[in-house]
């Protein structure tokens, strides 16, 4: 252990392979990693991003018996298991968990293959009997789609897929898919692939196979992908953003090659819907959803909602089957980069230009709290699902939120979002300065009931309660692009493509617990809330104030 | 020939975009003038500062060749510029920057020059310009008012009750004021200076924002051991802390990028290639009256090369909801998310060169 975390150290001279939270240390227990000398050519564009792929069983091995109906206790389960991936709906992840294949190599150290995996063959897998099931990552860097073996220990990816006239921006996998084709990759050109992930692993070539292919060489929109998701319990309807504002939603059952166009979009700023005229079209349906790129879009657990952030600074929340817009905001500015749901499908987090971390409720359409932390932009976002109330004693009503956040400051933030009893921000004078302050009339930002479709503007600095991180941990040399929370772990990828697998805390180990929790927020004291939440944190650390929220 | 057809290229990208009566016209380089070009873009597309140029021109060109100085220069390239029959193309500014060099040695040479540099020389030298011809008209305020200085003098009279300091137009567009508060540790009393500036210059730190290089610089610092403070009332050194606030937004906020740093162990200076990210929008919130007001970027001088001492400058323009590339007499659209190559380098041995170094912004306060 000693030695693997000394040779991460040496890769990244002055990164710690570990960082203190409350609940005890995450210990950086392997990286993922790409052949070198590849990028820098698309330098500030190419962007990676990361999906966490959980390939089950061959189907003919096991009948495809997931459930499908909504209500029964295994579709929720599976939904609440899909949402975990497309919690992080920037990085365009899904995946499905409860079948516990991610428990398995944590703590072993055993070496997935003692064969230095050569650069683009394609390694030890691809032999015929291979059934792929495991945990995989999917991740893209310059004009290649790379495979790893998350519970493997080696650094190279198993498979390396060129793309020879585009390069991939964004990828998604839906475990649930019916039939093969579960990973969809969307490129800059604006063309879009369905495949097989197991055919893909199978295959010994260089190159995508299986394919369907969609808005061929951009014939429908040239602009690039930015996002793509399937759409949750969908029977493979999936949903791709684009850099232009607009959003096609596909059916994986129809053929992708056909022809079909869209009336031009009159009013660059407003939504609009229009559908296929042709039922065999694919796409079906266009939304235009707002002037410049859409850059992160995500599902509710459930499906019954599509948020989504853009260029323009604006969250708007959809109801996805109704095709209506419900509420948004605007970000204190610049543009939003990217957006996650909670688990219960109440609060969404959004990530952008201004530094900040946002928090919007469902309940009333509100921004609820700004958290305050990154140096930079914040490229990622994620509640963690599995989080747990630490030692809760037993007042019950107190749901905490365990969230994370990535920023190009190339730092790891957790934050905790305590569910108690209404709080109402506390104004705020600066400290210091002048107590003849400009009244300033008291925001009506929180009394106001919000009408359906409203789009709010964004708030003064002084209206929102501020959030500080529980941590802030520098993970990376390079900017950070995404991170996924699994049941193990917290994976952050950077913008050039490399991930670090940040293995949680052992259960029952509190040696650790009470050393040095960072505490940060240094002008917390200005808008911090009062709270009253200690009693729901049952443990022996000091917990940086956290904000209370209408439960 | 070849200024043609990057004319006609350019125009063939807008198309039936190209806006009305605007003109995107490259910069001639008379050997390293490209700090001076690079500005002059940025200025150009300062639309505020454009119009009161351009009128100023117009209220003088009466006088004729009377007294030539920087402004008049000026007013006369931006002019010759905006009366362009074509729409695209290159322009010498001959004159104006012969008489930069003529004004001031430091840009005589042939050497690489700092482009912000340039700016605040320039800046501060129109400046001192119009409050002399204001000044000037002031003391022959007794005999009828002249027509011919309407520009300096109506300015004058819209700040008649403040008799100084003059506040020329181009205060108007650049000039915000800091507040510098220092506290006394020891008997707790606040000492506030305020100060006036035509840009903020900003400390850098690799994979860093804008908005946090704006924290850095409001942030609380304490002076002491070597660094105290003396204050009035102790009549003696004491700790204090200091901290600086923005009393007054500027309407035109420039800021410029410290990325060339003196290393003292190398004995010169050193250009930090940090990734600086910017946002197209920006708003100030250490503001004294918690404004929040929002701003625009609408021009960004890139400092390409990897040393202080040599290089290039080029800028990049939003000019009605396009942005351009300016490299000298080159002029091409191009893409507003390929600003964002310019951010820097998030290592320190990179390819890639060509660094954000001075960001305008505009308020777009007004029309919220």
């Amino acid at each position: 252990m000693a030695s693997s975390s000394s040779s991460f150290n040496a890769q990244s001279p002055g990164l710690k392979t570990y960082f203190k939270t409350p609940e005890g240390r995450y210990k950086l227990q392997y990286e993922k990693t790409h052949p070198a000398g590849l990028l820098h050519y698309s330098h500030g564009k190419a962007v990676s991003q990361l999906t966490i792929a959980y390939l089950r069983e061959k189907p003919a091995a096991q009948p495809p018996a997931t459930p499908t109906t909504p209500g029964s206790g295994g579709g929720v389960r599976s939904a609440a298991a899909r949402f975990l991936g497309a919690g992080n709906g920037s990085r365009a992840l899904s995946f499905v968990g409860g079948n516990g294949v991610n428990r398995g190599v944590s703590g072993s150290a055993r070496i997935g293959g003692s064969v230095g995996v050569s650069v683009g063959s394609s390694g030890p897998f691809a032999s015929s009997n291979y059934d792929g099931k495991g945990t995989y990552l999917i991740f893209n860097a310059g004009d290649t789609l790379f495979i790893s073996d998350l519970n493997s220990h080696d650094k190279d990816p198993i498979k390396c897929i060129h793309f020879s006239n585009s390069n991939p921006s964004c990828h998604a996998f839906d475990a649930d898919a019916i039939d093969g084709h579960d990973l969809l990759i969307g490129l800059h050109s604006g063309d879009v692939y369905s495949v097989s992930l197991r055919q893909q692993l199978q295959d010994v070539g260089k190159k995508l196979v299986g394919v369907q292919h969609y808005n061929k060489d951009g014939a429908i929109n040239n602009s690039r992908c930015t996002c793509i998701s399937w759409v949750p319990e969908g029977d493979g309807i999936f949903v791709v953003a684009h850099a232009d504002g607009n959003l096609y939603v596909y059916d994986k059952s129809k053929d992708g090659a056909t022809d079909c166009s869209f009336p031009v979009v009159k009013d660059q700023t407003q939504f609009t819907v229009s559908h296929a005229r042709s039922s065999k079209s694919n796409p079906i349906a266009r939304w235009h959803i707002c002037q410049g790129s859409i850059n992160s879009i995500s599902f509710s657990t459930d499906g019954t909602h599509l948020a989504t952030v853009g260029r323009d600074g604006y969250l708007r929340v959809f109801d996805y089957s109704k095709e209506l817009l419900i509420c948004g905001g605007k970000s204190y500015y610049g543009a939003l980069l990217c957006c996650a749901w909670s688990p219960d499908g109440k609060y969404i987090l959004t990530g952008g230009e201004d530094d900040l971390v946002q928090v919007w409720s469902m309940e009333d359409w509100k921004l609820v709290a700004w958290g305050e932390g990154h140096n930079s932009w914040v490229s990622g976002v994620a509640f963690d699902s599995y989080w747990s109330v630490p030692n809760s004693d037993g007042t019950g009503e107190n749901v905490m939120y365990r969230f994370g956040s990535v920023g190009q400051d190339t730092q790891l933030l957790l934050w905790d979002l305590v569910m108690d009893e209404i709080v109402v921000p506390l104004r705020c004078y600066p400290s210091g300065g002048s107590p003849t302050l400009s009244s300033g009339s008291p925001s009506a930002h929180w009394d106001s009931i919000v009408p359906i479709g409203t789009l709010q503007p964004a708030p003064s600095m002084r209206d929102v309660p501020k959030l500080s991180p529980v941590v802030a941990h520098r993970a990376h040399v390079e900017p950070l692009a995404g991170l996924i929370f699994t049941q193990d772990s917290v994976l952050t990828i950077c913008r050039e493509g490399h991930i670090k697998i940040w293995v949680r805390p052992i259960q029952g180990d509190s040696s650790q617990s009470n050393a040095s929790v960072t505490a940060l927020g240094s002008d917390g004291s200005i808008d911090m809330l009062v709270t009253t939440s200690a009693r729901s944190i049952g443990s022996n650390y000091k917990q940086p104030p956290p904000i209370l929220l209408a439960d | 020939m070849v200024m043609g057809a990057t004319g006609s290229k350019l125009e063939k990208a807008l198309g039936d975009q190209f806006p009305e009566g605007e003109r995107y016209f490259g910069l001639e380089n008379f050997g390293n003038t490209c700090y001076c070009n690079s500005v002059l873009q940025a200025l150009y597309f300062c639309i505020p500062f454009r119009e009161q140029l351009l009128e100023y021109y117009s209220n003088n060109k009466n006088l004729g060749d009377a007294e030539e100085n920087l402004l008049t220069c000026l007013a006369d390239l931006f002019t010759q510029i905006n009366s362009q029959k074509k729409k695209t193309g290159v322009i010498a500014p001959k004159r104006f920057v012969q008489r930069v060099k003529k004004q001031n040695e430091l840009f005589r040479s042939y050497m690489h020059q700092d482009a912000h540099e340039f700016l605040n020389f320039l800046l501060n030298e129109l400046v001192d310009i119009l409050e002399k011809e204001t000044n000037a008209a002031k003391s022959s305020e007794n005999s009828p008012p002249s027509d011919k200085l309407a520009n300096g003098p109506r300015q004058l009279q819209a700040n008649g009750a403040r008799k100084e300091p003059i506040v020329t137009w181009v205060h108007k567009c650049f000039q915000g004021i800091l507040t510098n508060e220092t506290r006394c540790l020891r008997c707790e009393t606040v000492t506030a200076r305020d100060e006036t500036f035509f840009d903020l210059s900003l400390d850098i730190e690799q994979n860093s924002s804008i908005t946090s290089c704006l924290k850095n610089f409001c942030s609380t610092e304490t002076l002491n051991a070597e660094d105290k403070f003396f204050c009035d009332k102790c009549c003696s050194l004491q700790e204090a802390q200091k901290r600086m606030k923005i009393k007054k937004a500027p309407y035109i906020l420039v800021i410029h990028l410290k990325r060339f740093k003196y290393i003292e162990q190398l004995g010169r200076y050193k250009k930090l290639s940090y990734r600086v990210v910017f946002p197209l929008e920006l708003k100030l919130n250490n503001t004294m009256d918690n404004s929040d007001s929002e701003y625009s970027l609408f021009a960004v001088v890139v400092h390409v090369g990897s040393g202080p001492n040599h290089g290039h400058y080029i800028s990049l323009v939003k000019s009605h909801n396009h942005w351009l590339f300016f490299d000298d007499e080159n002029v091409e659209m191009i893409d507003e998310s390929t600003v964002q190559t310019f951010f820097g380098s998030s290592q320190e041995y990179s390819s890639n060169t060509d660094h954000g170094y001075i960001l305008f912004y505009e308020s777009i306060g007004g029309k919220n």
